[in-house]
């Protein structure tokens, strides 16, 4: 945003007054779905719905217009469309709300019309020095404050991560994902056009915002690219950013200006530029929310050299390919970490591979022999982070509180890849998330989150680089 | 001269792509190594220039009105005597007085071989100024090797730049070829990235190929956009 020194942002995302332009009574409206929304999301503020012509929506007074609302407001959610919502952040900025939602589309990204139309809403907002999250956007959610300001009404749990994403539908993409991997969120920021607040806005904000320890970031493309990629660099040496950029063929550029009107860029740079600003980059939406939900959960590592203990040796090889390219070692285990092995499995000459990864195979199954494998390796100075790879079966169980003890005796993290399906895997999940062990079904996802604490590790622990193999 | 005053000089002349000359003394200005060349007016200085400089040496077109100079027909290399220099004297002016009757040529030693690379400079529209790194010709043309950094650089991102495009390997000595002197592209490469910092007029600079040797590197051919 222009103008002299940041704007604080705090009223925005934590209103204790809110009022909601163009409420209406039908349930299939924009309108009518933020108020269910906000409702719904458990807000204890006051909300004041406004509408020239309703008494009363879902139970609620609805004002003639926000000069009849009897107390200032923070915060103006705007659900009118795109040449009334101009109008409507002009009177906001005259009544000295302190920020605006612009949910409606029909800017920058139809053409040339709509960006003159965006222009002018941008200088209403400024002549205020009044932000604006959007237009064109889902909304936004604080759940830290269980203000739930988007057309989708839900209730999701509350964690640590806070998104910023510069789509709606792959927000609620990373919304849901989050939600099946049992992850919390903590804010959800839809920065749609970013007409005045940009993502290095809303990472100034996160920066300081204490119960945000993760940021996810979805960005297709922004005019200011450089701002973007240094704040995220600087607020990475607080808190880890994981970004996923789309638009990466020249072909995309077209969808994403007519999606949000910011070009796609060139994905080489903003994969380079990221790189050189210490950013961690993953390449879809399951791997962002895989890497934010290790990052929220687990400690970082002090290097980065991986350990992998398995029973069945194709996820492990899946892991490794992942794994090297983003800077992480497969480490020999040291001599008093086989000793152990052999004497686990009761053997001096046991049937598998005495090696990293170590293949249990059909050893491996039995709980307390698995369990005791992971200290073993956990106990190894050799090994920075173990990820354990255990499959779901009818008569056996996943040893989830051995691998949580081993854990937390020798307080290196451990990544748990529980292969089974959704149902079956997710009390386990729940168990051990609880524990702060990330537990995650594909073996590509255990790698990206094992690959974002190494990357961390050494970045924000200034942990030492092995390249032995 | 400094900076501003050989940017000022092609400006005030509506250019905006500097001649090779303008931009060897500029880049000379910010500490970068370049295989300088010198403007000959005619046959004769040229001839003068080629004997000063010591054969061989290489002529090219200069010109505004010509920017793609081999394709022109405009660059003959490898001139071992006088009479070679006054044979592509004729040869480049006949050609390049077609479309300019101002053109003129520059005369630069021919440089010893090494390892081509790339170092350039373009300013993206969402990222603005952006320092490029790569093996020169087919290795940047058809493989995309290629890597990228925002201005300004640090030490470590023009270390990095050279250890991550796929080519490195041929930089650290590949089957019992002598490995190049990397901290002479790094200095240039932050050189670059400082020329451009304190001059924002600079829109694109294209160093390629620049020469690695075992010891030093040299600049051939420099392209400067403001």
């Amino acid at each position: 945003m222009s103008g002299a020194g940041p704007i604080d942002l705090h009223p925005v995302f934590y209103p204790k007054r809110v009022a909601v332009f163009g409420v209406t009574d039908t349930p299939d409206r924009v309108g009518y779905n933020i108020l269910e929304s906000i409702l719904y999301g458990g807000f204890t503020g006051e909300v004041y719905p406004i509408h020239p012509r309703h008494e009363q929506v879902l139970g609620c007074k609805v004002y003639k217009s926000l000069e009849d609302v009897p107390e200032p407001v923070d915060l103006a959610v705007i659900c009118l469309n795109q040449y009334a919502t101009v109008e409507a952040v002009e009177s906001c900025g005259r009544a000295g709300v302190k920020g605006v939602i612009c949910n409606a589309g029909g800017y920058r990204e139809t053409g040339e019309e709509g960006h003159e139309l965006e222009k002018r809403l941008i200088s209403a907002a400024e002549k205020y020095r009044l932000p604006i999250i959007g237009p064109n956007t889902l909304g936004m959610i604080n759940n830290d404050g269980n203000f739930y300001s988007t057309f989708y009404p839900m209730k999701i749990p509350r964690g640590k991560v806070s998104i910023i994403s510069q789509s709606g539908g792959i927000g609620l993409t990373i919304i849901h994902m989050a939600i099946d991997e049992g992850l919390g969120i903590n804010k959800f920021i839809g920065v749609g056009n970013c007409s005045n607040l940009g993502f290095a806005d809303c990472l100034d904000y996160l920066e300081n915002d204490d119960s945000t320890a993760v940021i996810g970031v979805f960005i297709e493309g922004t005019s200011d690219a450089g701002r973007f990629a240094r704040t995220a660099g600087r607020v990475a040496r607080k808190k880890p950013v994981v970004v996923y950029k789309a638009g990466r063929l020249a072909a995309t550029d077209y969808c994403t200006q007519t999606h949000t009107g910011s070009a796609a860029g060139s994905f080489h740079l903003y994969r380079d530029i990221l790189h050189q600003h210490g950013v961690f980059t993953v390449d879809s939406a399951s791997e962002l929310v895989a890497a934010c939900k290790a990052l929220a959960l687990q400690p970082l590592p002090e290097g980065n050299r991986v350990g992998i203990l398995t029973h069945t040796a194709g996820p492990s090889v899946v892991m490794v390919d992942r794994l090297v390219p983003a800077g992480c070692v497969i480490p020999a285990l040291n001599e008093e970490t086989i000793r152990q092995v052999k004497r686990i499995i009761g053997s001096d000459d046991p049937p598998v591979t005495l090696k990293n990864p170590l293949d249990a195979a059909g050893l491996g199954f039995r709980r307390s022999t698995y369990g005791n494998l992971a200290e073993a390796m956990l106990a190894d100075e050799n090994v920075d982070l173990l990820l354990a790879v255990y499959c779901l079966h009818k008569t056996w169980e996943l040893p989830a509180s051995e691998l949580i003890a081993a854990h937390e005796k020798y307080k290196k993290p451990l990544v748990v890849n529980f292969v089974g399906n959704w149902l079956g895997c997710r009390p386990d999940q729940e168990f051990m998330q609880k524990a702060g062990v990330p537990l995650y079904t594909a073996p590509e996802k255990t790698a990206v989150a094992a690959a974002a604490l190494v990357h961390y590790g050494m970045r924000l622990k200034g942990g030492v680089s092995c390249d032995c193999k | 001269m400094t900076v501003n005053e050989i940017i000022s000089l092609a400006a005030a002349s509506g250019r905006n792509l500097l001649f090779e000359d303008e931009a060897g003394a500029l880049l000379e200005t910010a500490g970068i190594p370049v295989n300088r060349c010198r403007v000959a007016r005619d046959e004769e200085e040229a001839v003068r220039i080629a004997v000063e400089t010591g054969f061989p040496v290489v002529l090219k077109v200069r010109s505004p009105a010509i920017v793609h100079k081999t394709e022109a027909g405009g660059v003959c290399l490898n001139l071992l005597d006088e009479e070679a220099v006054r044979r592509a004297y004729r040869e480049i002016m006949e050609k390049a007085r077609l479309v300019d009757q101002e053109a003129q040529v520059t005369v630069q030693p021919m440089a010893v071989p090494g390892v081509e690379v790339l170092i350039g400079m373009t300013t993206d529209p969402q990222f603005g100024q952006v320092i490029a790194f790569g093996l020169g010709g087919t290795f940047v043309e058809v493989l995309g090797d290629i890597t990228f950094r925002l201005v300004p650089l640090l030490e470590k991102d023009a270390k990095d730049m050279i250890d991550s495009i796929k080519g490195s390997v041929i930089l650290k000595g590949y089957r019992g070829s002598m490995p190049v002197d990397t901290a002479a592209l790094i200095d240039i490469i932050l050189k670059v990235s400082r020329l451009v910092e304190n001059n924002p007029q600079i829109k694109e600079i294209d160093l390629n190929p620049v020469l690695a040797y075992p010891e030093g590197a040299l600049i051939i051919d420099a392209r400067i956009v403001i």
